[in-house]
């Protein structure tokens, strides 16, 4: 049982949140449906957790590779595989999903049934895209994750619901058309190159363009894709509208997980594949990363609505996860400024998640998000207000949060390859902290203004229950942040090194030196 | 279970004992723990400090644990406890303690004081952590951490906009000056490849010649750094913080905003100074600094009329000579001036407090006066506070004081400016204290028939701790006897000595800085010594006898007389409009700017204008596709017609 679990992990942990969606359509009661819901999902990050229990981190290659043929005359198979790269945004998802799932306890609406099949099925589709390690299948997945995301917002959403969530697929949609042209332009270069049809990233990292123009016309084609993902400035402006008018559960996902996509697109996809065009192009993408932190902090300063401002300070955040992972010296990436990349990816879904959370908790209570309407909401709601600040600090980025660690080694990286970057980019450490320090003082401070906040209710029991570890975490990830930055070192430093002729090795074996490793402990 | 764990766990242990777990409306409890958690960090750094000092030969470096490890860059969590350091922990948890134990009687009146302590305990972990640091990162966790405590606390009655707004003021400028720690750190890492204090250390003081490159890193990484000590420790330009500080409750100003934080600038400085010393042009810097700090502060605080602000322009103001005694090479006599400082403004705030306390939450000295008779414990101990303050011979704040000018008159080329315009403060200094002593305690009262009436003498539990500090702030001095006066009375410099380990000169900077061995002439000493105690009598008397009938007399005609001179000082010379004008409100329209048109109107409009170009082009593509028969039969026709048409022709 436990071989076969192990032999089948990734593929447990992709489709078991499909699976406990399949099951949840044969029950008929709310209550039976959201057990069932946070059950599946904490059995997918209990599949998770053995998935980083397991995990060799002194290995570069991939592990718990699954690699199937699916239409072998055109070299398409389903492979998925692990490394430093996407363990920990595996993770995250993992991690966030049921908190979301909890969230939605204390819904009473009927329809809260079909969002939670939403979020499961949404779920599979961002670990399938996660995991995904052939450009077709990883293509299913990217767009798969869109549907679920796009009746999100279109049915559970605000005002402008249909306005958001038709702009939000059209633009990504948008880009990654682009994506799909140029992947097959790559497949056909690889036909050309090896006389094999292959889609298997492994094999199309050995691509060698001999025109660099048309290196650069596949690299934009997908920097544009991620890019409108991630957002890089000026391709960010779907992401207020689909963050004011997303539910709760929505924006934490959105923000959480869905963003990284973009980042981790660069990471595993863009720079590897075309590492000339990508060297050729940094300055130019360093430049939108750097405009944007300086941009989004600024813009997020006078939003008057808290959900739009956290969406501006993605904005923001986000900018520095981009430097973080282009800064090129020497033709090597930096690898402290890449690790760091990878840190903030994390630490952002952890404490931007925090953040939308709580504004859902006053949005419950209030059905109002604009700042005007708060103020001293801290007399009644202490909790409440140690959590903000706690998630607060998180995304200013102060030390003994896992901020810093990000921030700092970004900073750090970034600073030794091409320092205007740095001193720029740093700029953003002040405006951050004056936009959230603004936050937290137009909703936690000063004198209650209206009648309707002074019977507010600090946080229940359910709350308490799906907030309290993302603030945890928040601390956690900066007390040790050994804890996850050694997964990811080995396989970070391979990528900074050798992302010119990048090889992803599969051990031939697969199971061995995993099962070696249980005997080991066992 | 090591002594400097201990030290470092207790105050944590409070914080989240009382802000997480407990959280404990009743007033005693909070006190209980966070008292008795201060005192333990007080007892295990007295034990850490004795065992260091006497069996490590002065120095031990702790290794914890790994803390960030990323490519070439590795920071444990590690901590130094030498002479610099073991001092450090004594000031921050005894004169802690006692300020734990007066906030118990001052915040007597509030409904959740848990919060309050918790904060306390908190801010004290923070500052140990800087000052234990072995690297960068540690100091740097420090040093932001207090900047979160102190906004915390500033904030505290968080229902007055007002201190929100000045708490955020306090993180916000401090965040400038981490901005400068944190290039420093970069530049660090880039040139040298480590962030430990001692391997730099070792590094530097080894190296006979030193590159130009490297020469001028190290000039950057002392003028980036410094920016750091200009926000923490308030100095021009970034001190505007520190007068708004006071917004927070006594007890807070007392203990972050003059006896501790916001001295960590000089502590700093000291940490690295043999960085500094490699760089005397920085150094020029930064006695220039210091020195303007320290008079434009003091001017200021000539005539503001709230208590509390009086003391916190002459917590600028002292700070200021402190970073002058580093600049001028005298960094003994900056952490001398530290140690004494803490004590008699750690006294001079809490007697404020007390008075304030009395005054029911009055601070505005012109309804107060004649406190002498209603307060008598209060007025004694506060009156030896201003006594070392002012630097009157035998007191603390004299030798201290003395010592830091004694060394800047030294100071090649601008020393003697350095030394006039530090005298020039310390006349000043003494005449803003007076004023201050003499409008709240001498005279009639002026408060009104309420308030007269309810003003009753502060219990035991507050003027306790006072008394204490009141004993410090005449005898702490002694420690630190300049050898002049020392050598006639047998008493020798113990303080210098003390921190001769900390303080070493890098080989490669010694031919800049011999003056610092010459010898000069007692005759010279003893002159400039009675020099500046005479202008300290001078200010004195006058401030004595200017407010010794109130707000009247003769300050009225001079307040008439420079009319404008006054206005100007009393609006703190314009610098928080100006800054509110130059940076804050064009920040502010420029973002406005961004959103409102940049991205609402040209790149969303931009979009959306791409999206509506296409529906529009695909609505009238679409018109030949309606699948209306007639229509079609239209097209068929017309089609047909120039098809003829072509062919007959």
């Amino acid at each position: 049982m436990f071989q076969l679990i192990h032999q089948y992990i990734l593929s447990l942990l992709i489709f078991s949140p499909l699976v406990f969606c399949g099951l949840s359509l044969a029950l008929k009661d709310l209550k039976a449906i959201r057990v069932l819901a946070v059950l599946g999902s904490f059995v997918t990050f209990l599949f998770s957790c053995h998935l980083w229990y397991y995990f060799d981190e002194s290995l570069t290659g991939i592990q718990f590779v699954q690699h199937y043929q699916w239409i072998s005359s055109f070299g398409i198979s389903y492979f998925v595989g692990v490394d430093g790269i996407n363990l920990l945004l595996v993770m995250l998802t993992t991690f966030l999903t049921p908190l979301v799932l909890i969230s939605l306890f204390e819904k009473k609406e009927e329809s809260t049934k079909n969002l939670i099949r939403l979020l499961l099925s949404l779920e599979c589709g961002m670990l399938g895209a996660l995991l995904a390690l052939d450009l077709v299948f990883f293509y299913v997945f990217w767009e798969a994750m869109l549907i679920p995301m796009y009746f999100m917002i279109g049915l559970w959403g605000g005002k402008n619901r249909i306005y958001a969530t038709t702009k939000f697929i059209i633009y990504t949609v948008f880009g990654s058309l682009f994506m799909l042209v140029a992947a097959l332009l790559l497949y056909l270069q690889h036909y050309e190159q090896f006389g094999v049809y292959s889609s298997s990233l492994l094999d199309l990292y050995r691509v060698n363009f001999q025109n660099i123009n048309t290196e650069l016309l596949l690299f934009s084609a997908f920097a544009l894709a991620f890019a409108i993902k991630v957002p890089i400035w000026p391709f960010h402006t779907w992401l207020p509208h689909a963050h004011t008018e997303a539910p709760t559960v929505g924006s934490v996902i959105l923000a959480g997980v869905l963003l990284k996509m973009g980042t981790y697109g660069f990471v595993r996809f863009a720079i590897p594949l075309f590492p000339n065009a990508v060297e050729l192009a940094a300055p130019f993408i360093l430049g939108l990363g750097v405009f944007g932190i300086i941009y989004g902090a600024l813009v997020a300063w006078v939003q008057p609505d808290a959900k739009k401002m956290i969406a501006y300070s993605s904005v923001s955040h986000l900018g520095y996860v981009v430097i973080g992972c282009l800064s090129f010296q020497n033709s090597s990436l930096n690898e402290e400024a890449l690790l760091g990349a990878q840190y903030l990816m994390i630490n952002h879904g952890i404490s931007t998640g925090a953040l939308f959370f709580l504004i859902g908790v006053i949005y419950e209570r209030r059905h109002t998000r604009l700042f005007s309407e708060f103020g001293g909401l801290a007399k009644n709601m202490p909790w409440f207000a140690v959590m903000l600040i706690v998630a607060t600090l998180g995304s200013v980025g102060l030390p003994g949060t896992g901020g810093f660690v990000g921030e700092f080694l970004v900073l750090l990286g970034s600073f030794q390859a091409k320092p205007i970057i740095a001193i720029v980019a740093a700029l953003g450490v002040l405006l951050g902290a004056l936009y959230m320090l603004t936050f937290c003082k137009s909703i936690l401070f000063g004198p209650i203004t209206k009648e309707e906040n002074r019977s507010l209710k600090d946080l229940s029991f359910v709350e308490f229950l799906y907030i309290t570890p993302l603030s945890l975490l928040v601390v956690f990830m900066g007390v040790c942040p050994e804890f996850f930055l050694k997964k990811m070192r080995t396989s970070v430093h391979h990528l900074s090194k050798t992302y010119h002729h990048y090889e992803l090795l599969v051990p031939d074996q697969p199971f061995v030196s995993a099962v070696n490793k249980i005997e080991k402990r066992g | 279970m090591n002594w400097l764990e201990m030290t470092l766990c207790f105050p944590l242990l409070g914080a989240i004992l009382n802000g997480l777990i407990l959280r404990s409306e009743s007033k005693t409890l909070a006190q209980i723990v966070s008292v008795t958690a201060c005192f333990l960090a007080f007892f295990s750094a007295l034990f850490l400090s004795y065992d260091v000092l006497t069996h490590h030969e002065g120095l031990k470096v702790y290794h914890l644990a790994s803390w960030i490890e990323a490519g070439s860059l590795s920071v444990p969590f590690s901590f130094l406890i030498d002479p610099l350091s073991s001092l450090m922990l004594l000031i921050i948890t005894g004169i802690g303690s006692l300020i734990h134990i007066y906030a118990g009687g001052y915040m007597s009146h509030e409904k959740t004081t848990y919060r309050f302590f918790a904060y306390l305990n908190l801010f004290v972990f923070m500052m140990l952590l800087l000052v234990t640091g072995e690297n960068f990162l540690i100091m740097f966790i420090g040093w932001e951490g207090v900047g979160l405590c102190s906004y915390l606390l500033i904030s505290y009655w968080f229902e007055e906009d007002k201190n929100a707004k000045a708490g955020m003021k306090a993180f916000l400028v401090n965040r400038i000056g981490d901005i400068g720690f944190l290039f420093a750190v970069f530049l660090t890492f880039k040139q040298f490849g480590t962030l430990s204090f001692l391997d730099l250390k070792n590094i530097l003081l080894n190296s006979h010649t030193l590159t130009q490159e490297m020469q001028n890193s190290i000039a950057l990484i002392c003028l980036l750094m410094l920016v750091a000590a200009c926000g923490k420790s308030a100095q021009l330009p970034l001190y505007v913080w520190l007068p708004d500080a006071m917004a927070g409750p006594t007890p807070v100003s007392a203990l972050i905003h003059a006896a501790t934080m916001v001295t960590a600038g000089v502590y700093m400085m000291t940490r690295l100074s043999f960085f500094y010393f490699l760089a005397p042009q920085i150094m020029t810097v930064v006695a220039v600094l210091g020195c303007l700090t320290a008079f434009f502060a003091a001017t200021i605080a000539l005539v503001q009329n709230d208590i509390k602000k009086v003391l916190a322009y002459s917590t600028v103001s002292q700070l200021g000579y402190m970073v002058m005694g580093c600049g001028v090479g005298g960094f003994g006599a900056g952490v001398f001036h530290l140690l004494t400082h803490a004590c008699f403004k750690a006294l001079l705030f809490l007697g404020a407090g007390s008075v304030i306390f009395a005054m029911h939450h009055k601070q505005d000295m012109m309804e107060m006066g004649g406190l002498k008779k209603y307060l008598p414990k209060t007025h004694a101990v506060f009156l030896l506070g201003v006594l070392a303050i002012i630097g009157v011979p035998g007191f603390s704040g004299f030798f201290s004081k003395d010592e830091i000018l004694w060394k800047a008159f030294n100071y090649p080329v601008i020393g003697p400016y350095l030394w006039a315009f530090g005298t020039l403060t310390a006349g000043c200094t003494a005449f803003y204290m007076l004023r201050l002593y003499t409008l709240t305690f001498c005279g009639e009262n002026r408060s009104d028939h309420h308030t007269k009436k309810h003003i009753e003498e502060t219990p035991v539990i507050m003027w306790g701790p006072l008394a204490v500090l009141a004993f410090l702030s005449v005898f702490i001095g002694f420690v630190g006897v300049p050898a002049v006066i020392g050598d006639l009375v047998g008493i020798p410099n113990f303080f210098e000595h003390y921190l001769e380990p900390v303080i070493k000169m890098p080989h490669a900077a010694e031919e800049n800085w011999h003056f610092l061995r010459d010898h000069h002439s007692h005759a010279l000493e003893w002159t400039l010594m009675g020099t500046s105690t005479s202008f300290v009598l001078l200010g004195a008397l006058l401030g004595f006898n200017f407010y010794k009938r109130g707000p009247k007399g003769i300050s009225l005609i001079l307040k008439k007389k420079f009319s404008r001179t006054h206005k100007f000082l009393t609006n703190k010379y314009y610098v928080d409009e100006f800054y509110e004008n130059i940076f804050v409100t064009p920040l502010q329209e420029m973002s406005q700017f961004l959103w409102k048109i940049f991205d609402l109107i040209f790149i969303n409009g931009f979009i959306n204008g791409v999206g509506r170009g296409l529906m529009i082009s695909s609505a009238l593509s679409s018109w030949k596709n309606s699948g209306g028969l007639q229509t079609y039969a239209v097209f068929f026709v017309l089609g047909c017609l120039v098809f003829l048409g072509f062919f007959l022709k």
